[in-house]
């Protein structure tokens, strides 16, 4: 009694509460979706078995729903950036820019997914809210600057996709990649957790630009140097980047094929774009400790992972130590962003767009042919070129791509990271860009060797019955060539010349 | 006993903090020691209950820090649900219940050798930074209203989110979890 009458005062000092200013149109992108998903959440509880077969397009079209107000705050082009809650949220082009590769990406994996779901007897409706939940996750992350909301957001992303590594129950393949997948990202978002609380205890604000201000102001102390440390492990853990990559060949492997292009994509750009946020805007002044871990990851990632790639026989195997080699090439404008972090942010942007539009594409050309063939065998793709010639020629578009050949959009996206690299102008700098440019030749081998599977070799068991591919692959496939061509041939007009989009993504 | 003094607003005398102090080094023994037991027992039920007197010590610190939130948080999350969940765990799958020979792993040492240099690393670094820090004098415990208010307007998004996430969570569990 005694307590509760001394807390008495206290409690009666409780300052008003005041309602913050929201800027609506700024979270319109979000809340569209968060209303779509609760909506159709809703319309399958009270639907149930009758209106399952539409939750694919009603998911696609909250997809779509959700870039009308991406694209009315891209043209209101003045009223950028959009400061919200005094920086801890913020709308401008890069954030946008990111949200559109998110979105469409998303549409694109639910294209994939209609015809696999509903042949395959999964709970489709419920895979659909998860993917929902997982990209809304994935647009606040565009726009999060401050620690707790980034860590939030790369929960509401990653959990989901845990679950739905699991999806195909009955297969222990599927249950081991769940738990895999689920064990290490855990244990990554404690590491990651413990860095972000260092920082904060040395920052004392959760705010990247706080954290930014308030180191440049003192000396780097080692406990500001262990923050940086751990919250680049935890991130190199979602970008499934060596040495913390063994979860995602298996994980790949066992998950349903559409969530693997959804994790190989999408969860893999959110992971860097949190990274990328983090690094740019909350360690500016830290690159001594920062670019050299940037530097070792960047190496290793792109080296091992294109060496194992080079043994696989599965293709669901090679594209996921592929999408790790491609994770190298990505992390390497970090290992010199305080030289040129505009050009760094951009030529990441201009990657992930890019390599999402070509990964998705073989992973649509992967599930058609799976249905066929019934395996994942780089050998049963033998023979397809006199089967299913347009489906061969569309692969062979994005294994151009993602060697690097022009005018395909992986080489722009390639020549955007030497750039950068070489603009550096260090002796580091212009080693890592020696080594990209042999892992470069190293990836073509087998990448090339696909393309010569399906072009020249006989068809294994000289079954040659054209495979049906259904409308909705059928598009996604559409989507992902054109996008790969005309990024790539837009970028043969831009070479020499991209800085009004590293100008724009860079401007604050 | 503290709060009731912190609550009071009144700065701590040289007795309050000798107190906390006191309170503070038997807090921090307790925990080293059942942390220490926790990874050695051989049985995993015990190696829970454990858990559970680390996690009360936590709990006892940050009422010393005067952080009620986190501390009230600690034992409703830590002690509540993680504990019923883990022990539930345990006697719902078929793991043994009681000691086991074979519980240590064969790499107990390198792991060992691993946990000392962790805590020779950390150890320097936050000594070096905060070794020298002391309490604020008139230091306030951290009243759950300023939080809510924070959480309902700077946090708004993430705790919406959150939510999300919760429902989302709910959702796939209960898929993955039924029977079919």
């Amino acid at each position: 009694m005694s307590i509760l009458a001394s807390l008495a005062p206290a409690i009666a000092q409780t300052t008003e509460f005041v309602r913050p200013a929201i800027d609506w149109h700024a979270f319109a992108p979000e809340l569209v979706l968060l209303a779509w998903g609760a909506l159709v959440t809703v319309i399958d509880l009270i639907g149930g078995e009758r209106t399952r077969r539409f939750m694919p397009s009603l998911t696609g079209i909250g997809f779509l729903l959700a870039m009308i107000p991406v694209l009315t705050l891209w043209s209101q082009n003045d009223d950028l950036p959009r400061v919200l809650f005094d920086g801890a949220y913020m709308v401008d082009h890069y954030s946008l820019v990111l949200k559109g590769i998110f979105l469409v990406s998303a549409y694109v994996i639910v294209l994939l997914s209609s015809n696999y779901m509903a042949e395959g007897d999964y709970y489709d409706a419920e895979y659909y809210q998860l993917i929902a939940a997982s990209v809304l996750g994935m647009l606040v992350m565009t726009s999060a600057r401050d620690l707790i909301s980034i860590f939030i957001a790369l929960e509401l992303m990653s959990i989901p996709a845990y679950l739905m590594a699991a999806w195909r129950k009955s297969d222990l393949k599927s249950n081991e990649a769940g738990l895999k997948y689920m064990l290490m990202g855990v244990f990554a978002s404690g590491i990651l957790l413990y860095g972000m609380s260092l920082l904060y205890g040395a920052a004392a604000d959760t705010r990247l630009v706080e954290i930014a201000d308030a180191i440049d102001t003192g000396e780097t102390t080692p406990i500001f140097t262990l923050g940086v440390l751990f919250t680049i492990i935890g991130f190199a853990f979602k970008v499934s980047a060596v040495p913390f990559h063994t979860w995602a060949p298996d994980t790949y492997e066992g998950a349903p094929t559409p969530l693997t292009a959804f994790l190989a994509v999408a969860s893999k750009a959110g992971g860097f774009v949190a990274l990328v946020s983090v690094v740019l805007f909350a360690f500016p002044h830290q690159w001594e400790i920062a670019e050299p871990v940037m530097w070792i990851l960047s190496a290793l990632t792109m080296t091992v992972g294109n060496l194992i790639a080079l043994r696989q026989t599965n293709i669901v195997r090679m594209l996921a130590y592929s999408g790790i080699a491609q994770a190298g090439y990505m992390l390497a404008p970090l290992a010199v962003y305080s030289k040129v972090p505009d050009l760094a942010q951009s030529s990441i942007v201009t990657y992930l767009l890019i390599y999402a539009a070509m990964n998705l594409g073989a992973f649509a050309v992967v599930i058609i042919a799976a249905r066929k063939t019934r395996s994942g065998d780089i050998e049963s793709y033998g023979g397809m070129f006199r089967y299913a010639p347009g489906i061969t020629v569309a692969m062979t578009v994005f294994l151009f791509s993602l060697t690097g050949i022009p005018p395909m959009g992986g080489w722009f996206a390639k020549f955007q990271i030497f750039n950068a690299l070489l603009s550096a102008e260090t002796t580091a700098a212009t080693v890592l860009a020696i080594i990209a440019a042999v892992n470069s030749v190293i990836a073509a081998y087998y990448y090339l060797a696909i393309a010569k599977q399906m072009w020249f070799l006989p068809a294994p068991d000289g079954d040659h019955s054209p495979i049906v591919v259904p409308p909705a692959l059928m598009a996604a496939v559409a989507i992902t060539v054109i996008v790969t061509i005309a990024t790539g041939s837009v970028g043969v007009g831009l070479v020499g010349d991209a800085t009004d989009f590293v100008e724009l993504l860079a401007s604050p | 006993m503290i709060v009731a003094l912190l609550a009071q607003g009144t700065p701590l005398t040289e007795t309050g903090l000798w107190i906390a102090n006191t309170f503070f080094y038997l807090i921090a023994f307790v925990a080293v020691g059942a942390a220490l037991k926790m990874v050695t027992t051989s049985n995993v039920v015990h190696a829970a209950l454990y858990l559970l007197v680390v996690l009360s010590a936590v709990a006892a610190t940050y009422v010393i820090l005067g952080a009620e939130f986190a501390a009230v948080t600690q034992v409703l999350v830590y002690l509540g649900a993680v504990m019923v969940l883990l022990l539930f765990g345990v006697m719902l799958t078929r793991a043994k219940i009681g000691a086991e020979d074979d519980l240590d792993h064969e790499q107990r040492w390198i792991g060992g050798l691993v946990a000392v240099g962790m805590l020779a690393v950390m150890g320097y670094s936050l000594l070096e930074a905060y070794g020298s820090t002391q309490l604020p004098a008139d230091m306030q415990p951290q009243r759950v209203g300023p939080i809510s208010d924070e959480i309902f307007s700077t946090y708004i998004v993430p705790f919406e989110a959150l939510s999300v996430l919760l429902l989302a969570a709910l959702i796939g569990a209960v898929v993955v979890a039924r029977r079919d």
